[in-house]
């Protein structure tokens, strides 16, 4: 028998907003969660404002969330994994575990949303030039995140402000050397975006950003790029960092200005590292679990992204936000809506012809 | 051998330790299509022979070193200006006990041909990179590569091999003229990941005390920056964030590592720069480096692992000295540090007496009588002047070594 329950994986911004979308259309939802709270990597990585409309990201998680909590037809449940599926359209059987006392259960739903989202690029793995593993005044941009929530954004090794900051642009994106050839799409926002809240925290720090291209889309060209620029004095320089080592207590960054068509050396205080987006452990584990195709970069293949941004490769499981690959939380929220609409869509067309949802 | 590792109290910072996650794909293994190769009857594969040490590479995959029964693929720049870089490497085996072969018919990797002066073509490197393989794979002993130009050069080779069905056939039409097969090795080895997989052995046989010798460390451009996957990343050296073979040699023999800034940097030898913009080369080699090193870790010696990098940072201090610079930091491999530390003779075995910056501060900072070596020296000299010996050889050296030190070679 068909069941008309819609279980969304991943209780990050993707997830939460499917929930709300699939429960206003009028479907029941189970909604899992690997960590033992909502909100996913804004909330767990602290992240200060939102690159669009610089709101604080934690009053809109903390939205979200409530709305979902308060949703009379969300199920929640934390702290809890899928550990295997199977059924087709309409009629999937899906194991849960409870991380902690192991306890276990099936839910029986008619399909599937996966927001199981992305991790940042590690450093450590391929571009150890940048020292990040060796320097502790190398950081990243979740690193700077939290720093700047907290207002607290200082040198690591000595806890006073800094007067020199760079950005480092594309590591760990559009490196066909470490295979991953892709923009992430959202760094060079969110780059320019700290470098503001920098200037704003710490006025008399300089910043700087090294970058290949900028790549500010739509409406963060006026809204974030020229304001760090004019207002903010954010100095842009074209030109990739090729290394990060240690002079005196400072970070020595090397690379070439490629405007210029010279090498340069600058002495930095902090180096922030603008890592990429890759597929989470969650959507890698998710995808073999449920038997979904995935891309080459392990994100989750979707196999007519240009007019059904939505769909995997298993008809009545949907994929939102950054499961599918580097996305903008614009992006994010606008393919969450469209998975609760096609979920819902899914139920109510196996319910009425099984096995063709 | 991690950074400066301060960290200010209540920021907002997850502990940094390296760890790799195991489930995210790595980059390919070529050596996986060398193996398929071999299946396909495309060529033969030399296995490594055992006994192996299993090492720790960038991705976390093991590379298999052999411990013996090597073939010592030699350097044309070692055996030309810095002679006891080779024979340390025998002597080490000999003392360790580990059979080696150093064979007369090895050709160069005519890898500076290459990078210079781009008159060779595909075909014909790829052609006398596997000429020697067969040359090693005949007499059953397996390929050790001293130069990190010629290993830089071959791992090359072999993924424009592995790649590339026309370059096969055309190398395999030049072998077959010469009566050889085709031979892939199953892995391409330097020395100095030799030396790394010896290490505690050196170490434990080590008679001078090396603690109170500074050391900072060149890493070879041609052998960690070229097909960087199967260089030796170790996690207990710098986190597993920088090339760990020649730092690891050093701290097992207890020296003490420093840091300095310009580490990352190339020698100056550059992949052609010391042919084609010697000047250059020079300048580099005491201004971005030796200076650098001198000014920020005051060094009581450079160790390194490649030819071009040893005779790059040593003799281009000569030139420096004459300008006035603030030079003179004793430069050598990590086998010739390694050796001494063992006790091989400063002349006869590790010929320091080839290198230009003076090393005799270093040796008596290890505790090493160099006038008596030095004499010692002079006196073979002058048996050769008299017609008694035509040259040195390892009986002369061995017979040096107290006996104490000996193990006996198999």
């Amino acid at each position: 028998m068909a069941s008309d329950v819609v279980l969304v994986i991943g209780g990050g911004p993707a997830g939460l907003e499917a929930a709300r979308g699939a429960a206003d259309l009028g479907a029941k939802v189970v909604l899992v969660e690997e960590r033992d709270c909502l909100g996913g990597t804004p909330v767990f990585e602290r992240y200060a404002a939102l690159t669009h409309g610089f709101q604080d990201a934690e009053e809109v998680m903390n939205r979200l969330i409530r709305d979902v909590t308060a949703h009379p037809s969300i199920e929640v449940k934390l702290s809890t994994r899928v550990v295997a599926c199977d059924g087709e359209v309409g009629d999937f059987r899906v194991a849960l575990a409870r991380t902690g006392d192991g306890a276990s259960e099936t839910v029986h739903v008619g399909s599937i949303i996966v927001a199981t989202g992305f991790q940042h690029f590690d450093p450590g793995r391929e571009t150890q030039v940048y020292g990040y593993y060796e320097y502790p005044d190398v950081i990243t941009l979740a690193d700077a995140e939290a720093m700047l929530k907290a207002k607290k954004f200082v040198r690591p090794s000595t806890g006073l402000p800094p007067e020199r900051v760079c950005f480092i642009q594309c590591v760990g994106s559009r490196d066909r050397q470490i295979g991953n050839e892709y923009c992430s799409k959202v760094c060079c926002g969110i780059a320019s975006k700290q470098a503001i809240e920098i200037r704003q925290q710490v006025p008399n720090c300089k910043v700087y950003i090294f970058y290949i291209d900028m790549r500010m889309y739509g409406y963060w060209e006026n809204e974030i790029y020229w304001p760090a620029q004019e207002q903010y004095k954010v100095n842009y320089i074209k030109g990739i960092a090729t290394e990060i080592i240690r002079k005196g207590d400072k970070l020595l960054v090397r690379g070439e200005d490629t405007t210029l068509g010279r090498p340069m050396e600058v002495l930095m205080d902090m180096v922030i590292l603008s890592v990429g987006m890759e597929p989470s452990k969650g959507t890698r584990e998710i995808a073999r679990i449920l038997g979904v195709k995935q891309n080459k970069y392990g994100f989750i293949e979707v196999p007519h992204e240009g007019v059904d941004p939505v769909a995997t490769s298993v008809p009545g499981i949907f994929v939102a936000g950054a499961a599918a690959g580097p996305k903008d939380l614009d992006d994010t929220m606008s393919m969450a809506g469209a998975a609760a609409m096609k979920a819902v869509a899914a139920v109510r067309k196996a319910a009425v012809a099984p096995g063709r949802g | 051998m991690h950074g400066d590792g301060k960290q200010a109290e209540g920021i907002p910072r997850k502990e940094r330790v390296f760890q790799r996650d195991p489930d995210l794909p790595l980059p390919e293994d070529i050596r996986e299509r060398v193996f398929e190769l071999e299946e396909e009857g495309e060529w033969i594969v030399q296995r490594v022979p055992e006994p192996y040490v299993e090492v720790p590479t960038k991705y976390g995959r093991p590379k298999k070193v052999p411990l013996q029964h090597t073939w010592h693929h030699k350097s044309c720049g070692q055996c030309g200006h810095i002679p006891g870089y080779s024979t340390a490497i025998f002597w080490l085996h000999r003392k360790l006990g580990l059979a080696y072969d150093d064979p007369k018919d090895q050709t160069s990797c005519t890898g500076w041909n290459y990078y210079a002066s781009a008159t060779s073509n595909a075909a014909a490197q790829a052609a006398v990179a596997v000429r020697n393989f067969a040359a090693a794979y005949a007499t059953g002993f397996f390929p050790l590569i001293h130069c990190g130009t010629s290993y830089g050069h071959y791992k090359e080779v072999r993924e424009e091999l592995v790649k590339h069905a026309e370059l096969r056939r055309q190398v395999r039409e030049i072998l077959a003229k010469l009566g050889k097969p085709l031979v892939m090795p199953e892995e391409i080895v330097h020395y100095s990941e030799w030396v790394y997989a010896v290490r505690h052995e050196i170490a434990a046989r080590r008679i001078y005390d090396c603690s109170a010798i500074t050391v900072t460390v060149h890493p070879a451009c041609h052998y960690y920056k070229l097909v960087q996957g199967d260089a030796i990343y170790d996690p207990d050296i710098y986190g597993g964030q920088r090339t760990a073979v020649v730092t690891a040699v050093a701290t097992a023999l207890g020296a003490q590592v420093k840091d300095y800034s310009t580490w990352f940097d190339c020698c100056g030898f550059g992949f052609r720069h010391i042919l084609v913009q010697r000047d250059f080369t020079r300048s580099f080699a005491v201004g971005r480096k030796i200076e650098t090193m001198i000014e920020e870790a005051k060094p009581d010696v450079v160790l390194t692992h490649d030819t071009g990098c040893v005779t790059t940072l040593d003799k281009s201090q000569f030139a420096a000295q004459v300008h006035n610079r603030k030079v003179g930091v004793p430069v050598m491999s990590e086998a010739q540090f390694a050796a001494l530390a063992m006790g091989a003779h400063p002349y006869r075995v590790c010929q320091l007496h080839w290198h230009a910056a003076d090393y005799r501060p270093l040796l008596e900072k290890m505790g090493i009588d160099w006038r008596e070596k030095w004499q010692e020296f002079e006196e073979d000299l002058e048996r050769i002047r008299r017609g008694e010996k035509e040259y040195l050889t390892w009986e002369d050296v061995e017979a040096e070594i107290p006996a104490r030190h000996f193990l006996q070679v198999s």
